[in-house]
Order: C-alpha cells, then sequence, then structure tokens
C-alpha cells in the first residue's frame, strides 16, 4: 500500500472502474495476440520468448538474446518489423512494415558505422549528415560483444537516450525505436564483455535455446513453407497500434501488494550474500514496466504474481553480478519463488 | 535458505530475543516463583530473583550468539564472581557479611543458572529440551511437595514448561535450518521427536527418587504379602498377627491387642515403636523404669479361654483418650483417674514425652501406671523421619512401683535395696478386708474346671492362704525362679513354648502345659499362670499389656526405647492404700540373651510456645508469606483460655514451618476456611508480651504483637469424606499422606498424552476449521478467498506439492490435467480478484462452487478416502504448511 497511498483514492476507483470496462484496450490487447501469432508462424515453439520480445517492445525497452548462431534470432526480429505497418508519410518499403536494419558487429567496427556522418555535398557545398543504420525503427545488433567498447557505448547510448548525438547536431530516434541485440556466450573467444552499466540498458536478456524434439521435427518437416510464409509476413499491427499500446501498458494496474513483493524481491538480491552487486532502483522500475507490458500481452489489464515469476529471470538477472556460478544459477529464481510463495499465501486485501 | 538469513546478526539476535529468551524468562519465573512458596530459603524477594536470571540467560545468549568464547567467558564470570565475594567480604559489620554474602550466593547461583541456560539455548541445538527437562522436573518436585495433589493442580505447574517445551520443539527448527523440505530434515525431525519421549522418560527416573520412601513401602508390603501367602500355604497358620505376639497391625500401624490369647507360638520384631523420656529417678539419681501400660485386661472369660477388656469395672482407671485428636498443645485431663487409682500412700506424679514412630498405631495412649494428663507436642523436624507424633502424659503412680522384680534383682544391690524397701513397704498390708468387696470380688474371680482346680492346688502348696499378699506374690515368683538339684532353673523362656504339643489345644491346657509339663514359655504364659495363681490366693490381679521398659543407655538418663520386641504382658497386683503394682513374673531367657539395640539419638524437646492459637484461616498472601487468622482458644504461655469474642489477627509465617497431618508441606498448602494451630515459641530476639495475672485475656491479646511471628502452623486433616464403593479412586483418597510417584506419573503421561492427542488430531481439526470458515463466509470474495486457502491446504495435504511453481502455473499444469478439478478456471478469477482491485464479476460465484463440488470427490477418486484420512495425521507436512505461511506474513 505504501507506493499507491500517496494518491488520491477518488482518482483510483475512476481508474479501477475505466479498467474493468476498457474494452478499447483489451481491443488493443487482441491485437497483440495477432502479432505475437503472426510471428509464431514463422519462429516455431517459441511463445514465450516471442512473448518476451514484443513485451520489451510494448515497454518501450530493448531486449538481448544471448544464443548461439542459427537460433532464430535474426528471421525474429525480421518478422517483427514485417508485422507492423509503416508509419503514416513513410516511404513504402520493398518487404512491407516498419523499417528494419541489421548490424552485425566486428572488432573493427567505429561508431560511424552506426550512426552515420558527414559528407561533403559537393552540389551543396556543404557537409550533409548522413544517416547511419541507427535511424530505424526495429535494429537487429548482431553478435553485440564483438564489437569494441566504443561502439557499444555508442549503440547503448541511443538506446537509453532515443537520440542520436554527432558534432554539434543532436538527432532524435523515432518514438519507435527497438532494439534486439544478440550477443555469443560469453565464453567464446574474441568477445568483449559488456559491462553491467550498460547491460542494464537492456529491460530484457533472454536466451531462445534450441526448440524441442517434436517442434525441431516440425520445422524440418515444414522449412519449405515456412520459408515461404517468411515472404508473406501479414501487417496486423499498424505503427500507430505500437505507439499507443506503449501508452496503454503504462496504465496497467499493479496491486499495492505486488509493488510491495516487488520491492521485498529488489532489495533482497541487494542482501544476499551470494549476490554481489543487487538490483538497483532502475532495474526495480524497468521490471514494473515489464510488468505491466506482459500482463497486457497476456490479455491482462492487470498484474499478477505469476507475471512475478516470469519475468523475474529475463528482467533481473542480468543486472545481478553473483559470486559464483552456482549462485548465478540459483539465487534469483529461489529469491523470485520465495516471493511468489509469499503472495501465493496472501488472502485477498480488505483495503481497496 | 532461510528468511533470516536476509537480516543482520543484530536483527537476528533481536527475533531470537523475542522467540526464545522472551518465553524462555516466562517459564523461568514461573518456575522459581512456585520454588519460592516452596523453599522458605529462597524466600528473599522474587523479582530480583528472576532479573538475575534473566540477566543471566540475556548476557549469555548475546554474547554466544555473537560467537564468544565459552571458556573465556566462563573464566572471566569467574573472576568477577571471586572478585565480588572478596569485595563483600570487606563489607563493614560481621552480621551483614554474612546476609550479604548469603544474597550474593543466591543470586550469584542464579545468575549462573540463567548464563547456563543461555549458552544451551544459543550454542546447543538441543539444549532447550534440558531446560524443558529441568523444568518440568522442578514443577514435579515442587508440586510433589504439596499435600492435596490433583490432576488440575499437576496439570497447572506442569502446563508452562510442557508448553514450552512444545513451543520450542517446533520453533527451533525454524531457527536451526533452512525452509526447504529434506530428507535430512525429516530424520532430524524423527529424532527430535525421539529425545523428546525419551526425555519425558528420563525425567521420571530422575524424579523417582523423590518418591522413593513410597515405592519402598509398596515394596515391602507387597513382599509381606507375599511371606505371608507363602506361610499360609505351607503351614496353614501364621500372617500378621502370628508375627507379633501381642500385637496386630492397624490400618495405619501396629498396636496391642485388645485381647489377648495364649498362643503356641511368638515371634518378635525389632522395629522401634516410640522412645519415650520419664522424669522418674531413685533417689540417688539412677533412673527408674516403668513399664508402658497400654491396656489392663481384667476379664478372663473361660468360654473362649480369653482375656479381655472391660471397661465396666469397679474403679476403672484407664484413661480411655485418643492423643491423635487432641489440638497440639492443649491438655486433656481427668482428675477422677486419682480417686480411681485407689490407692494415696507414697503417690506421687510422673511426667513422661512419648514419641511414637510412624510405625507405631498413633491412637494409642501409652504412659507409665495411671496416665491422667496427656498434651500432644510437636516433633522436631530433624527427627520428623523417625518419628510420627509426640504426646507428654502425666502419670499418678505410687513410689514403690518400678519394673525390677524378676529382671536385674541380683546385678545391683542398690536395686536390690530398693526392692527390699518395698517389700518392706508392702508387708504392711495384712488383708483385704477395708477393700469394696465389689472391686475385691472382681478381681479374684476365678474360673471353674478340673485344669483351673489344679491350678488353684499348685498354688495353695506354695503358700498358705493365710499369708499377706506379699508373700503371696513372693512365693509365686519364687516358684518360677526354682532351680532343679544340679543349679539349673526348671522354668525357661522360649518364644516357642507349643512347638511340642498340638497348636490347637484349648489355652488353659497350654497354661497346664506350662505350669506342669514343658515349664517353658513367654511373658504371656507367666503372666497368665501367675495371674490364675494369685487370684487362686485372693490377691486381686489383673493382666496388664504394654512395653516392657528395660533401661539400657548411661548416656541420655530416663529416655528408654521400645522396639516391638518389648511388647509386653504382666500382672498388676492391688494393695490396699498403695494402689496397683507391677509385678512382672516372666523369667530372664537364659538360653539366649540377644544384644540390646544400641539406643538412637533422643529426639530435642520442642521450644517452649508462649502461645498457641487455635485459629480459622480468613485470608491467604502467598507472596508475602502472610495470613489473617481468627481465633477463640489459645494457650497463653501454659494458660488454656478462651476469649469471649473470637479475634482476627494477622499473622506473619515468613520464617514459619508449615506442617499438615504432621509432615511438611507448603505455605501454599494453607487455604482460606482451614483449621490451624499457630505456635509461637519464646525467642530471646521476640518481645513477648508479659504474662499478667488478673489482666483479662482479651486485654492481654489486644497488646500481642501486630503481626504475630508464627513458627509453626499446624493444618488440622480435612475430615476425609468416607465414600461407600471402596473403588481404587475413593481407598487412595482417604489414606493419602501426599501424592505418590504413581499418582504423578499417571498425572503427567495423562497430560502429555492429551497434549500429544490434540497435536495429532490438529492437522484434521484445521482443515475442519477451513472449511467452516468457507461454509461461513459472507460474500463472493472472501469465500473465494477462504476456498482458495482451504483448496491448498487440502491440496498439500494430499501430497500435491508446487515445487516452486506459481499456483496458477501448477493448477494448469499439473492439477487440472489429473484430478480435472477447474482449479486454473478458479485461480484465474481468484488473481483477477485478488490484484484487479477486486470487483466481484458475474459468474464468479460459480467458479467458486464448482470447485467447491469437485475438489473433494476429485481428491477422494485419485486417492481413497481413507488414504486422504491418513495423510492428515501427518504432522510434519501440516506443519510445513503452517510454517511457510507463517514465515510469509512476518
Amino acid at each position: 500500500m505504501a507506493v499507491c497511498a500517496n494518491e488520491k483514492p477518488q482518482r483510483r476507483v475512476n481508474q479501477r472502474n475505466q479498467r474493468t470496462s476498457n474494452n478499447y484496450l483489451m481491443s488493443h490487447a487482441a491485437k497483440l495476440n495477432q502479432l505475437t501469432q503472426n510471428i509464431e508462424r514463422i519462429i516455431r515453439g517459441k511463445t514465450q520468448e516471442v512473448k518476451y520480445v514484443i513485451t520489451a517492445l510494448i515497454a518501450r525497452g530493448h531486449i538481448l538474446i544471448e544464443d548461439n548462431p542459427g537460433a532464430g534470432k535474426t528471421v525474429l526480429a525480421k518478422t517483427l518489423a514485417q508485422s507492423i505497418s509503416e508509419a503514416p508519410g513513410e516511404p513504402h518499403l520493398p518487404h512491407g512494415g516498419v523499417t528494419f536494419k541489421r548490424i552485425q558487429f566486428t572488432p573493427d567496427l567505429l561508431p560511424m558505422d552506426l550512426i552515420g556522418s558527414y559528407i561533403f555535398d559537393e552540389a551543396k557545398k556543404d557537409f550533409v549528415f548522413k544517416k547511419g543504420p541507427l535511424f530505424t525503427h526495429v535494429l537487429l545488433a548482431d553478435e553485440i560483444n564483438r564489437a569494441s567498447p566504443k561502439v557499444q557505448s555508442a549503440l547503448l547510448e541511443c538506446m537509453a537516450e532515443n537520440q542520436i548525438s554527432s558534432g554539434d547536431t543532436t538527432f532524435e530516434l523515432d518514438k519507435f525505436f527497438f532494439t534486439i541485440a544478440t550477443q555469443n556466450p560469453i565464453e567464446m573467444e574474441g568477445t568483449y564483455p559488456l559491462p553491467a552499466a550498460q547491460l542494464d540498458r537492456f529491460y530484457m536478456k533472454i536466451s531462445f535455446g534450441y526448440v524441442s524434439e517434436e517442434v525441431e521435427v516440425d520445422i524440418y518437416t515444414h522449412y519449405l513453407e515456412i520459408g515461404k510464409s517468411k515472404e508473406t509476413v501479414k501487417q496486423v499491427l499498424e505503427y500507430n497500434d505500437i505507439v499507443h499500446l506503449q501508452e496503454e501498458a503504462e496504465k496497467v494496474y499493479v496491486h499495492p501488494e505486488l509493488i510491495k513483493g516487488i520491492v521485498r524481491l529488489v532489495q533482497s538480491t541487494r542482501n544476499h550474500p551470494e549476490v554481489a552487486l543487487g538490483c538497483s532502483t532502475r532495474g526495480g522500475i524497468t521490471f514494473i514496466k515489464c510488468l505491466k507490458a506482459w500482463a497486457l500481452v497476456n490479455q491482462r489489464d492487470y498484474v499478477i504474481e505469476d507475471d512475478i515469476a516470469a519475468l523475474a529471470q529475463p528482467v533481473l538477472h542480468h543486472r545481478l553480478i553473483f559470486r559464483n556460478r552456482e549462485a548465478s544459477r540459483t539465487v534469483l529464481a529461489q529469491l523470485a519463488e520465495q516471493e511468489v510463495n509469499r503472495l501465493a499465501k496472501l488472502g485477498i486485501s480488505k483495503k481497496k | 535458505m532461510s528468511d533470516l538469513t536476509n537480516y543482520s546478526r543484530a536483527q537476528q539476535l533481536l527475533v531470537r530475543w523475542l522467540l526464545v529468551i522472551v518465553p524462555t524468562i516466562g517459564v523461568g519465573a514461573f518456575a522459581l516463583k512456585q520454588v519460592n512458596f516452596s523453599y522458605t530459603a529462597l524466600h528473599t524477594g522474587i523479582s530480583l530473583q528472576v532479573v538475575c536470571f534473566s540477566l543471566g540467560l540475556a548476557i549469555a545468549y548475546s554474547l554466544y550468539f555473537f560467537r564468544a568464547r565459552v571458556l573465556v567467558s566462563l573464566a572471566l564470570l569467574g573472576v568477577v564472581y571471586w572478585v565480588a565475594q572478596r569485595v563483600i567480604v570487606k563489607l563493614p559489620g560481621e552480621f551483614d557479611v554474612f546476609y550479604a554474602t548469603a544474597r550474593f550466593e543466591l543470586y550469584a547461583t542464579l545468575f549462573l543458572i540463567g548464563w547456563f541456560f543461555g549458552l544451551l539455548l544459543a550454542r546447543v541445538t538441543w539444549g532447550y529440551i534440558l531446560l524443558f527437562a529441568v523444568l518440568v522436573a522442578v514443577s514435579l518436585v515442587v508440586a510433589s511437595n504439596t499435600i492435596d495433589v490433583s490432576l488440575p493442580y499437576v496439570l497447572v505447574h506442569v502446563a508452562p514448561a510442557v508448553v514450552y517445551g512444545v513451543y520450542m520443539f517446533f520453533l527451533s527448527p525454524v531457527l536451526a535450518t533452512e525452509g526447504v523440505f529434506t530428507w535430512k530434515r525429516v530424520s532430524r525431525l524423527a529424532v527430535r521427536t525421539g529425545l523428546f519421549v525419551g526425555l519425558v522418560v528420563l525425567m521420571f527416573f530422575v524424579v523417582e527418587p523423590f518418591f522413593r520412601g513410597d515405592l519402598k513401602a509398596v515394596e515391602k508390603e507387597l513382599v509381606a504379602r507375599g511371606a505371608k501367602e507363602k506361610d499360609e500355604k505351607g503351614q496353614g497358620s501364621g500372617g500378621y498377627d502370628d508375627r507379633y505376639g501381642l500385637m496386630e497391625k492397624k490400618d495405619d500401624g501396629f498396636r496391642l491387642k485388645d485381647t489377648m490369647r495364649v498362643n503356641s507360638r511368638m515371634s518378635q520384631s525389632d522395629q522401634l515403636m516410640f522412645c519415650a523420656k520419664v522424669n522418674n529417678f531413685f533417689p540417688d539419681g539412677s533412673p527408674a523404669p516403668l513399664y508402658f501400660v497400654y491396656h489392663h485386661l481384667t476379664r478372663y472369660d473361660p468360654q473362649t479361654e480369653s482375656f479381655t477388656r472391660d471397661v465396666n469395672v469397679p474403679s476403672w482407671d484407664e484413661f480411655d483418650v485418643d492423643p491423635a485428636t487432641i489440638p497440639l498443645y492443649q491438655v486433656r485431663s481427668d482428675s477422677s483417674i486419682f480417686r480411681k487409682a485407689m490407692g494415696n500412700r507414697l503417690r506421687k506424679n510422673v511426667t513422661s514425652e512419648i514419641y511414637l514412630s510412624s510405625n507405631t498405631w498413633k491412637h494409642a495412649l501409652l504412659g507409665p501406671a495411671s496416665v491422667y494428663s496427656v498434651q500432644p507436642i510437636p516433633v522436631e523436624k530433624d527427627f520428623q523421619k523417625t518419628f510420627y507424633s509426640a504426646y507428654k502424659v502425666k502419670s499418678y503412680t505410687s513410689e514403690l512401683n518400678n519394673a525390677y522384680f524378676v529382671y536385674n534383682i541380683s546385678a545391683n544391690p542398690a536395686l536390690e535395696a530398693v526392692q527390699e524397701q518395698r517389700h518392706e513397704e508392702l508387708a504392711t498390708v495384712r488383708d483385704y478386708q477395708a477393700v469394696d468387696p465389689a472391686f475385691f470380688d472382681y478381681y479374684v474371680n476365678y474360673p471353674e474346671g478340673r485344669i483351673y482346680d489344679s491350678i488353684a492346688q499348685l498354688a495353695r502348696s506354695l503358700v498358705p492362704l493365710s499369708a499377706t499378699p506379699l508373700e503371696k506374690v513372693l512365693a509365686v515368683r519364687d516358684h518360677f525362679l526354682k532351680r532343679n538339684a544340679s543349679g539349673k532353673r526348671i522354668f525357661r523362656y522360649t518364644l516357642k513354648p507349643g512347638s511340642a504339643g498340638d497348636p490347637n489345644i484349648p489355652s488353659s491346657q497350654m497354661l497346664y502345659n506350662f505350669l506342669f509339663k514343658t515349664k517353658a514359655g513367654y511373658c504371656t504364659y507367666y503372666a497368665g499362670a501367675s495371674l490364675f495363681m494369685l487370684r487362686a490366693l485372693g490377691v486381686p490381679t489383673r493382666f496388664t499389656t504394654g512395653f516392657a521398659t528395660v533401661d539400657r543407655s548411661d548416656k541420655n538418663k530416663g529416655w528408654y526405647w521400645f522396639y516391638a520386641s518389648q511388647a509386653h504382658a504382666w500382672t498388676q497386683v492391688y494393695f490396699p492404700g498403695y494402689g496397683w503394682m507391677d509385678f512382672d513374673m516372666t523369667i530372664g531367657n537364659e538360653d539366649q540373651q540377644s544384644a540390646p539395640k544400641p539406643d538412637g539419638t533422643p529426639p530435642l524437646p520442642p521450644p517452649d510456645p508462649w502461645l498457641v492459637l487455635n485459629a480459622r484461616v480468613e485470608t491467604t498472601q502467598p507472596a508475602t508469606r502472610q495470613l489473617e487468622a481468627t481465633f477463640q482458644r489459645l494457650i497463653f504461655y501454659t494458660d488454656d483460655h478462651t476469649l469471649t469474642q473470637p479475634m482476627t489477627r494477622a499473622i506473619d509465617a515468613s520464617l514459619c514451618r508449615v506442617l499438615y497431618d504432621k509432615k511438611d508441606t507448603t505455605f501454599t498448602a494453607i487455604q482460606p476456611g482451614d483449621s490451624i494451630i499457630i505456635v509461637s515459641y519464646k525467642d530471646e530476639a521476640k518481645k513477648l508480651p508479659p504474662r499478667m495475672r488478673g489482666v483479662p485475656i482479651e486485654e492481654q491479646v489486644r497488646r500481642f504483637p501486630s503481626p504475630i511471628l508464627a513458627d509453626e502452623i499446624h493444618i488440622k486433616p480435612k475430615p476425609q469424606p468416607q465414600k461407600e464403593d471402596n473403588n481404587g479412586r475413593g481407598l487412595v483418597r482417604h489414606e493419602k499422606k501426599g501424592p505418590t510417584w504413581k499418582e504423578i506419573a499417571w498425572v503427567a503421561a495423562v497430560s502429555i498424552g492429551s497434549l500429544l492427542t490434540v497435536l495429532i488430531f490438529l492437522p484434521l481439526l484445521f482443515l475442519l476449521w477451513g472449511l467452516l470458515r468457507v461454509a461461513l463466509a459472507r460474500d463472493v470474495a472472501s469465500r473465494a478467498d477462504r476456498v482458495y486457502q482451504s483448496t491448498w491446504y487440502r491440496l498439500h495435504m494430499a501430497g500435491f506439492e508446487r515445487h516452486g511453481q506459481t499456483p496458477l502455473q501448477y493448477a494448469e499444469r499439473e492439477i487440472d490435467p489429473r484430478l480435472a478439478t477447474g482449479l486454473a478456471d478458479f485461480m484465474r478469477m481468484y488473481l483477477r480478484l485478488k490484484y484487479a482491485g477486486g470487483s466481484v464479476r458475474e459468474g464468479d460465484d460459480r467458479v467458486v462452487q464448482a470447485l467447491q463440488k469437485t475438489l473433494g470427490n476429485a481428491l477422494h477418486r485419485h486417492h481413497g478416502f481413507f488414504n486422504i484420512l491418513i495423510r492428515y495425521f501427518n504432522l510434519p507436512r501440516a506443519w510445513r504448511f503452517v510454517q511457510t505461511k507463517s514465515r510469509s506474513e512476518e
């Protein structure tokens, strides 16, 4: 209750009334469902991961996928971009949907290669800014940990600020700017691991992993059809829908007890003896944003305890520094389970 | 990982303080309070004691919680103790030092006990079990000190300790281990339960020594009973009556028989019956022992051939009073005894103190010669184990009377001189002309018969009828002392005179055999034979039972010890003017002189009381050990007074001995409404009100100090309601003097057993409670809530465990596929109610009802009804459910 105590009760009642009868919002949520299904036609057997990606998108965040090559990251990003029809006033793209760009990070990549650079225009007799690949809606930053820290931080700055500075000019990025970064497992050679502060910029870090046996059989059997449907991705959402959903996600209701639970969870990571660096307050805020978006993706306009259980790992894990590998594997899951158990035992709050 | 590890060490300590230290101090204080009520030595202020104990406990616990070194800290403590002791000894004033040291020792001991418990709790996982054992033992010992033990009483005393034990039993895993369920913990719990039960058993062995006395008594009785049965089987006769010859066993001690038959055999015992001090000395200062009279058997019944007591005789000089019924210090006397003693020449009063052992029948009035006054007195504490009760008697006896007639006759010239003197004096009695004929005829009454005639003939052949009574007595004595040609005595003393003959022959025949054939017998034979012989010679004689007084000790002059083997029978002969005189014709046992038992230490006489109040309790204050009592009758110095109006005074019993039925008990045994006797002794330290002649007693009572300092309080035993049905319990209650170990064990077993039973049924009760709450729910939201709680409890008890999944996940993935109860639907609805702000939608009610209907059936289908029921007796499982719940609600 502590968080909501400052709000005026009257407003909260209104909010709730609005919430329970907000068919408008739910119709948008239904569209999200379509989006999920659309992507699932191509990325098979990865419902949860697809949902995570959409959640990060709706929460106005970015996502880091850590995985081996060939798990379908690029296809996912591309399909996502293709499923959303272009913004009004933008040129119609050949593949349909909003702009999608991909950068393959290499050790010799320079920040200019991402941002763009001033080029002398003979006709105008002036330096003209040539926009780099960052000026897009959906960006796939492949193998981000292969590039030098300089490049990494350039990208991360864009992600955080939603703007690009070059020389004395600052260029605003589009409202809808969504980065899907991938990185190889850190054990691989020739990598520059991302520092914790920068990892923090990603709302979520997920791991794709390989699909189950049945799904793999299905993929191999139908790979031709899958390949064809890649060409003909339906555009199920409009650019405006995304922007609107991003706004709507903010209105999802979080029960005071849940906020209390989140606070306890975040604090427990700070006090745990096996955790060297706990979750920051920014991490906690991000967690709430993601929870709200996740609830919307799951067709709900309120957050439940299951959401905490589902999101604790992808949202919080990469923000923590553990003392050993064993702790890295188990501690967060334990803390989340403990908190969810506590919430599960609570009765319906009498205070409304 | 335990929740507790998320907190700092200091916070953990705080939690432990609240959970462990505070309850421990609580039970500790309770136990201290109990002990304070029971033992006067501790009585120096309970609050300070509790503070010392708590300080020790808290400090030790905190120190050891922060991993202080045990040995180092104990050494430091020792140093502090030593220094403190030095300092206290240096204090000025010798008297103060003594008290200060005593107090310091007490508080230091309590502090150390607290310290030790703190160490146990902080360092030893099972420490609390030892603590629990100590607490229960203390409670039981304290409870056993109380007279009127009952189930609720013991429960009240033991309950805090038991509750504490159970509480710690379930708390300790929370404190000691991680919240995760593992086999290790199950085994730990099993070990703990085993230890718990083992300790309860052990406890009884620890407490058992306190009840060993009772145990031994039971054992002895069993052995005796076994011996008796064996005896009866083997010989067809025997048993108690024969074992003690002259005595029989009453319900509460041995006593002499009221009737006496001459039996064929007699065995004797060396149990101490009583000891006595007789203030009777010869003029030269040597003690003059007197036989202790119990009863006079005056009438001979030729039909049954036995001597019996006859109260309707002329001039019956027995003082018929029961000393056990007289209140302490009150004098009962009968002046008519002086007249009935039928003699006034050379008379004197002899005072005696008699201490009855617990073997002796407490209602018996024993005393030398003719007792005319009795005053019960208390027994000093140190002698209480040996002696049950005591009284002073005054007797009216002849100066000529003493125990020496046959015994010691030639041993001591001084005694011989005394004998000579007595005989000279008694020789002046010529005949019985002046005696009341009715009296005379009664005591010379002689039965008719062949055997009796031959006895009379023998008597008359010894001495002419015209001789003086003394000559006749001496002639009979001389007959028993005759020696044959070889100088050997003709009559012998033996305990088994009838062994040669048929044991069933009538006793007159046995007397005949004794006098004319075997010439061997014990006291009853000699007394019986001499009675007939003297009566045949016209000398009034009676048969007296009691105890032979043997002067054995030079150390304590005037003190005599009486063992069961000294039970005796002899004749008393009447001399007009001088009264009844003891003449013991029994000759000594020359064959076997058993070494006399060494006498014990005579009990200290109780100090003189200046005040004895016969009072009724109005109010009691156990905390300060004060009471208010109303009295009307009192003994002030030696005078017995009765007030015109009852008066109420405050009594200070702080240094007082409290006794119930002559046994030490605690102050708490005094209840308002009890009749008590308050005794206050003369003491230098007390300012006693002087005794004033001529001042009315009421006025003197007003000048008594207030409160009156009591030295002893005797609670009068309440009359026990006699139960018609003599079943086991009624009997036990009637005879009980204190709680027996059996009763306490039983009570403790019942209390612990009922507690365990409740514990076993607790999970089931919890389920019923949950279902009841569902039924009583008012609105849909709360019903959903309660259904939710009870559903998860039921699933948990049925063996479904979520293992890290959220309830919704678990319902979707495990429960619904297996049980098809619609739990997932319910869960979704429930979560909406819970987290979306709680507005109920249409159809929610139906979801709740659907789950309620299907869940029970589904579970029974899945496991079977009995299987489910049995699972509810799995206490640890239920405990885990509650435990995780409570932990999440902290």
